[in-house]
């Protein structure tokens, strides 16, 4: 049996883990339907690509962001019947933003440690049910003694975090505002895609100010989605595909909750997160030796900021690789080919469908009109949120 | 100073708060219908899966057992009770000025159940297997709302 040390931890690896099928719903406000029925339309799609039925799966992972945003407690318990865990073991994991990518995380460590063969993710979000808006809902994730009273807007934490790193690097606006022209242009060819359109970098700059620097155009939509993932062991990926994708390693961590103790001009908790999932992957050099990545993008800066914790660029380094067009589609190192969050949309979530989902496409040459132009064999995913503070990583390859 | 004992938290500095949301809830594809028809046609829609043959009640867009869609049915929304109690307390816990009975009501021709009042009836008339039927609102009245049916009484 493979005994590997890994970031401190004893990680016993039974079976090997690949990704079979995904699938997502259009990410759009989705007032009329529920969760549930969210769910169950990104199930079936997966279900589908990967040739399976619902007696296929053995256990289920449900990730969703805060219980807030339904307005019901205990949300995922209240999700079960559309995600396709009624009579079998099933769990909700969350992680604020960071869900996206630490749901599979999870459903790695069923099949991983041979608990199941045939694991089911399902990520959910419907953010429209919340009102005044859903902003109104992160209201409440602040220090009700030293920030509440002084009426903080989520956008404010960005906007301090996006004027340090420009600080820190000496990095101009422009260069940040070419992700969102990027990842908005890349999304006109995502069929689910909210916000996919072209746009310049004077569109952003003279977009609407919401906390300067940050701009209307800076940031991703809120949205109502679901996507899912089927992550089964080798006999089984055999059985149903001849391009499975595996996943070579998974990591997460977490920054201090002392959100102004941070460091916010590089976020440490993906560099942690990364460490851990490329020791496992036996990356030693990421930016050679990945071919694409999906780095998580709500706001333009944090595509470039990810990038940097993910090792993919030098520290200040990732608005200069943006301006030379490697993050392109048709780059050395393609950043976010989905369209991201900015261009797709940002159920929270459930942008598992643009950040995993997009990642076990692209490596199993299933993207279509996204497929990125170079030849790829190993990608990374990772997510961002808890209070701002935690890293969720994953790395894939179609070659075992 | 670890067996301290502070119940009255105005002892301490200390802050109120509350979270100050409200949410909007759709009761989706199935939902709609079901209560759409209930309003306008006096109707209980109910979904069939086309797989296996379970009969949802309310209705729903996928049967959650094996992922077919369902095909919608009529039934009467006629039922018996399966289980019943009777509520003596409201919900905070203030004694109520006439008891309630809330019943679980195995509906006919499904494979679901709703729970609703009882009313017309005497707690110590209720009988698990009773026949009832519901009582609707005037069709004036109706909001497309569960309580378009004001309670069921036995049939
Ligand atoms: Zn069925």
């Amino acid at each position: 049996m493979e005994v590997e040390r890994v970031s401190g931890l004893k990680f016993h690896k039974k079976q090997d883990v690949a990704i079979v099928g995904a699938g997502m719903t259009t990410f759009k406000r989705r007032l009329n339907e529920t969760g549930k029925e969210l769910s169950f339309l990104a199930i079936k799609q997966a279900l589908e690509e990967a040739d399976m039925d619902l007696s296929d799966i053995e256990m289920v992972v449900m990730g969703s962001a805060p219980d807030a945003f339904d307005g019901l407690h205990m949300k995922g318990e209240y999700l079960l019947d559309g995600s396709g865990g009624s009579d079998r073991p099933y769990m909700r994991v969350f992680v604020g933003g960071g869900t996206g990518v630490f749901a599979p995380i999870a459903g790695y460590w069923h099949v991983a440690s041979g608990l199941a063969d045939v694991c089911l993710v399902v990520c959910e979000e419907k953010m429209s049910s919340c009102m005044p808006h859903p902003q109104s809902a992160f209201k409440y994730i602040w220090d009700p003694i030293l920030d509440r009273p002084l009426a903080p807007n989520l956008i404010w934490i960005f906007a301090l975090e996006m004027n340090r790193y420009m600080h820190v690097h000496n990095i101009k606006h422009e260069d940040i505002a070419l992700v969102s022209v990027k990842n908005k242009a890349n999304a006109l060819d995502h069929p689910c895609a909210q916000l996919a359109e072209k746009i310049t970098v004077e569109d952003v700059l003279n977009s609407e100010p919401m906390a300067l620097p940050v701009r209307r155009l800076d940031v991703s939509p809120p949205s109502d989605g679901a996507a899912a993932l089927i992550m089964v062991a080798p006999h089984i990926a055999r059985q149903v595909t001849d391009n499975p994708v595996w996943v070579t390693g998974v990591g997460w961590a977490l920054d201090t909750t002392m959100w102004t103790n941070r460091d916010l001009y590089f976020p440490r908790y993906v560099a942690e997160a990364a460490k851990m999932a490329y020791r496992m992957a036996h990356i030693t050099d990421p930016r050679k030796e990945i071919d694409v990545a999906e780095p998580y993008d709500p706001f333009d800066y944090k595509e470039l900021h990810h990038m940097e914790g993910l090792g993919l660029a030098k520290k200040g380094e990732a608005p200069i690789l943006t301006r030379e067009g490697v993050t392109a589609r048709d780059g050395d190192l393609p950043c976010s080919p989905s369209g991201g969050l900015l261009g797709v949309g940002n159920p929270i979530a459930a942008t598992m469908g643009v950040k995993a989902g997009e990642l076990y496409w692209q490596l199993a040459y299933r993207a279509g009109k996204r497929q990125v132009a170079k030849e790829v064999t190993t990608g990374v995913c990772q997510a961002w949120g808890d209070l701002m503070q935690v890293g969720t990583v994953m790395v894939m390859s179609n070659k075992r | 100073m670890f067996n301290e004992k502070i119940i009255d938290p105005a002892e301490l500095r200390h802050w109120g708060g509350k979270i100050e949301l409200y949410w909007i809830y759709t009761s989706g594809e199935a939902g709609d219908r079901f209560f759409k028809a209930l309003k306008d046609e006096d109707k209980f829609i109910a979904a069939k899966c086309k797989k296996c043959g379970k009969v949802f009640f309310p209705p729903r867009m996928y049967c959650e057992f094996d992922f077919s869609e369902t095909e919608y049915v009529e039934v009467s929304g006629e039922g018996c009770v399966r289980a019943f109690t009777v509520a003596k307390l409201d919900k905070n816990e203030k004694p109520l000025e006439k008891p309630e009975i809330y019943a679980i009501i195995d509906i006919d021709g499904t494979d679901g159940c709703m729970i609703h009042l009882l009313r017309e009836v005497e707690p110590e008339e209720v009988q698990i297997g009773m026949k009832v039927k519901p009582v609707l609102k005037d069709k004036a009245e109706r909001e497309g709302k569960i309580t378009d049916i004001l309670y069921f009484k036995p049939s």
